[in-house]
This record gives structure tokens, C-alpha cells and sequence, in this order.
């Protein structure tokens, strides 16, 4: 059907407003507000790097800035898909009062994601002045890496979104699955260090693509080579279609499963 | 241009009652195994065909749990007929609970938008009604507070007046006017009907006899879910109450919620 996707292209230009409203939201009652956005990362990133950097002394050069830019682009998956996963549910008075596309919460859940990841980019930059680290030129490719990031997020945010109305069982699943890929995304390790059987398994993995090529444009210069990023494209595009037909499949009877 | 504003062909819809609700993976694996069903299904609607026109004011009449709100919600898109088709000519906008949708956490002017927004109207427009919609609503001083301290009056009157402001071609009206004060009550009945002097169709669901033969150009009494008329308010409402002399016991608990 086009008119879900002719429906999706015309409401994007309140997905933003959309998701500033969630951020005020998610903030409300509190003194900083909307503040928080980036406080809340800083003091957690503060906390994630003092853990590791202390626990982990692996050879990694700029092991900071490699941490600190391995947990944000992971935390981008992470809040973009946690946020998605519950935004139906959250408005079932909304859903249940008026019609409007279902497509709405999940894809600003996405938005959202992005919004928090502008401000944890800056408190990256923050670490990067602190640590006077002078990130090569190949760094101008990192927003297109977030970029195709953004994709795999909102084609993973799409279906969640409907399917833990269906099933709440989505819920606990995929909080094991957040938990599972922070360990299994070279994070605060190299992907080289893992045994070569795990390699053979991991390198299949989009985000393990996405945060290697992150990796290697912000801090040793290194162009991704064509097949990685061939690779990278093709498996999120699929992903994303697959996505999109489970949620053309289970969006039109959200109302009714509420 | 047909001169209808809703048309409905044919629609019905079932659902399933659960009567232990299945809602994990677990549960509906095991339950495809077993052979007792744990649901019941309930035929909402039935064949249910109507058309209204530009101008009109349609009404609904029927017992509680008879299928009106379904019926609604259906015209309003919020639910998927089984089968038949619902053509729909212009913007619509349903005012089915006391409020519209409403997030409790935002604030009236918040609320306008979001909800006015997501129903397809233009931001712009909005932003040149908020001080008529605010007026109207008689909230001028809770504008900006969150709908989570509105009494019920003041989240309905939010409603209404946004509803009517962003002005769309069909109004749907539940019967939710009833929770207003008698002067917004007069406000919104004076309203609905210069809505219909402008051209547009309004569906009004009321348990109101006398509203109903007083406003409506068209009633409809559904009857368990299928057509039971559809004529003028004075034949519809004798059909209806025919039908409930007839029945006296049918809904037992209703009988009993009304004994309380």
C-alpha cells in the first residue's frame, strides 16, 4: 500500500515538533528541564569513562575519546529504539480518541534519539578539547555514518513501536537485546581482540559496522573500505524494509489491540 | 462533487472478547494448541450502510454496547472495518472522550496543537485560532497549565472548542456534551447548529431524546449492532422505544448499573 508511505512523507515535518514535545515530557517536573539533555549525558558518560578507563587498560590509542564515541553512538540505537518501543503505548488515550498516523511516535522516537545525540556530540567535543585531541579531517564523514545510523534506528523503531502494543513481551526482550549488543559492539574493546569465532558472528552486525567505521574516521584518519560500507548499506536497507512490512502489517488495528 | 459528506457501505466489525486477555508470545503459542477457546466473538456491527449529507445533522440513538461508539470510531479511522468501506469527504474531526486526545502533561495551548496537528490541520492556522479556541473554552487563565488539572468540564470545553475552531467539514459528537455545564451545553448546541447552516455534517450521538428530535435533520437507531431505522428524529425514536418496551431485560447489566 502507498498511502502508508505517501502518509509517512507528509507528516514529516512535525516529527520534530513531535519529539520536542516528548523531550519536554520526559523532563517535566524537573528543575533543569530540558537541560537535562545534556547534563544527563555528560555525568553518565563521565561515570561509563571513569569505569572503564580504570577497569580496561587495553592498548587503544586515545582510548577516551574511542570510548566516549563508541558508548554515544551506541546510546543513539539504544534511546532511539527504547523511546520507540513504549511510544504507542504510552498515548493509547490518544490512539484511542483520534486517528492520526501510526507512524508518528515511532519515527520521532527516532527524532528524539537524534536530538539527544546533537547534545552528547558536544559533550564528546567537550572531552576532545579536554584531552586536546585533534581529530583528523576524515571526521566530516562521521555525520554520514550517524546518518545511515539514523536509518537502521528508524527502521528498527517502526516495527517495535507496534509490535510491543500487540505483545508486551517485546519490551523485556529487547531490554536483553540492548544490554547484550553494549558487549557485543566494539565499544570499549577492539573488534581484532575478540576470538576469530565470535569475528565470524559479530561482523554481521550493522551496528558493529556502524561503530567501526565511527571509530575509524574520527580518530586514526581511516577511510572504511568500499565492501564494509556495500555492507553496511545493504544489511541496514534490508533491516528497514523488514521493518516497515511489519508495522504496514500490524498498524492498522493499534487502536482495537489497546 | 457527491453531495455527501460520509458515506458508510456495508460495514462490519467483530471482536474478540478475551476473556483472559492473551498478551504475550507465550500465551498465544500455548493457546493455539489448545483446543478451548478462551474468546467469544462479539459482532459489533452488522451491515451497517448510511450516508450524510452536507448540512445535515445526523443523529445516533441506540443502547449502550449496541456498536455507536464503534460505529465512530470507525468513520473517525481510529479502527479498521472487517468488511464494507467508509468514504469520507473532507477533514473530520471526532470529539469521542472528554478530550481530544489529550496528553496530561502538556498544557492547553500544547494540547491544541499537538492534537490539531496530528489531525492534519496547518500549524499556521492554529497558531491564528489558539486566542479564539482559548476564548471560547473560557480558559484564559489556564492556558498554559497542564490538562492533568483540568476538572473533566474544562478538558471537554478544551475539546469542543478546538474541535470547532480548526474548523473541519465533519464534526462527530459522542455523547460527551452531557459532562458541560448547561450554558456551555447551550454554547456548543448553538454552535453545531451554525456548523450546519455553513455546509458541514455533523454526527451527533446523544441519549437525549429531546436534543435528538430537537437538532437532528436524520436519526438512526442502531439495534445490536445492524440498522434498526433510519428516518426522520420522530420515527427513529418511536422505533427505538418501541424496541425497549419489547425488551425490557435485555441488558441485565445494565439494569443492574442503573439500580445502583
Amino acid at each position: 500500500m502507498t498511502t502508508i508511505r505517501e502518509e509517512m512523507w507528509k507528516t514529516r515535518g512535525i516529527l520534530f515538533n513531535f519529539a520536542m514535545s516528548d523531550l519536554k515530557i520526559r523532563y517535566r517536573n524537573s528543575v533543569l528541564g530540558v537541560l537535562w539533555s545534556f547534563f544527563e549525558p555528560l555525568l553518565l558518560l563521565a561515570v561509563l569513562f571513569v569505569v572503564f578507563s580504570t577497569m580496561f587498560k587495553f592498548e587503544i590509542p586515545n582510548f577516551p575519546i574511542y570510548l566516549l564515541l563508541g558508548i554515544i553512538s551506541y546510546r543513539f540505537f539504544q534511546n532511539g529504539t527504547h523511546i520507540a518501543l513504549n511510544s504507542l503505548t504510552n498515548r493509547s488515550a490518544t490512539i484511542t480518541q483520534i486517528y492520526f498516523p501510526r507512524s508518528i511516535p515511532g519515527l520521532s522516537a527516532g527524532v528524539t534519539a537524534a536530538i539527544m545525540l546533537i547534545f552528547e556530540l558536544a559533550v564528546l567535543g567537550i572531552f576532545m578539547v579536554a584531552f586536546q585531541f585533534t581529530p583528523p579531517i576524515t571526521i566530516l564523514l562521521l555525520p554520514l555514518i550517524l546518518a545511515l545510523e539514523f536509518v537502521l534506528v528508524l527502521g528498527i523503531a517502526l516495527p517495535l513501536s507496534v509490535l510491543n502494543v500487540k505483545y508486551k513481551d517485546i519490551e523485556f526482550i529487547w531490554g536483553v537485546v540492548l544490554s547484550a549488543g553494549f558487549f557485543l559492539t566494539p565499544i570499549f574493546y577492539q573488534f581484532d581482540m575478540l576470538p576469530q569465532a565470535l569475528q565470524n558472528v559479530l561482523q554481521f552486525s550493522p551496528l558493529v559496522q556502524l561503530v567501526t567505521m565511527a571509530h575509524h574516521v574520527t580518530l586514526y584518519g581511516m577511510l572504511p573500505s568500499i565492501n564494509t560500507v556495500l555492507y553496511a548499506i545493504g544489511s541496514i536497507s534490508a533491516v528497514t524494509a523488514v521493518g516497515y512490512l511489519i508495522f504496514r502489517k500490524y498498524q492498522a488495528n493499534i487502536a482495537e489491540d489497546m | 462533487m457527491p453531495d455527501y459528506a460520509v458515506s458508510v457501505k456495508n460495514v462490519s466489525k467483530k471482536f474478540n472478547l478475551f476473556h483472559e486477555k492473551r498478551n504475550s508470545i507465550y500465551e498465544s503459542a500455548t493457546g493455539f494448541f489448545q483446543k478451548k477457546r478462551h474468546s467469544e466473538i462479539l459482532q459489533a456491527l452488522d451491515d451497517v450502510s448510511f450516508n450524510v449529507k452536507r448540512g445535515e445533522i445526523f443523529g445516533i440513538i441506540g443502547r449502550n454496547g449496541d456498536g455507536k461508539s464503534t460505529l465512530l470510531r470507525i468513520i473517525s479511522k481510529i479502527y479498521s472495518p472487517d468488511s464494507g468501506s467508509v468514504d469520507v469527504r473532507g477533514s473530520i474531526i471526532p470529539i469521542l472522550a472528554i478530550g481530544l486526545g489529550f496528553h496530561p502533561e502538556l498544557t492547553a495551548i500544547s494540547n491544541i496543537y499537538q492534537s490539531s496537528i496530528l489531525l492534519g490541520f496547518n500549524k499556521d492556522e492554529i497558531t491564528k485560532r489558539i486566542p479564539e479556541i482559548i476564548k471560547f473554552a473560557e480558559l484564559e487563565r489556564f492556558a498554559d497549565t497542564k490538562v492533568k488539572n483540568f476538572s473533566s468540564g474544562m478538558q471537554l470545553r478544551l475539546a469542543f472548542a478546538t474541535s470547532v475552531l480548526v474548523d473541519p467539514d465533519i464534526l462527530i459528537v459522542d455523547e460527551v456534551l452531557a459532562v458541560g455545564d448547561i450554558n456551555f451545553q447551550k454554547k456548543c448546541l448553538d454552535t453545531i447548529r451554525s456548523f450546519k447552516k455553513r455546509g458541514k455534517a455533523i454526527i451527533f450521538v446523544s441519549h437525549g431524546m429531546a436534543e435528538i428530535s430537537k437538532f437532528c435533520d436524520t436519526v438512526m437507531f442502531l439495534k445490536e449492532g445492524k440498522v434498526g431505522k433510519i428516518g426522520s428524529p420522530a420515527e427513529s425514536i418511536a422505533a427505538y422505544q418501541d424496541y425497549l418496551a419489547k425488551h425490557p431485560e435485555i441488558n441485565p447489566k445494565e439494569n443492574l448499573s442503573n439500580s445502583i
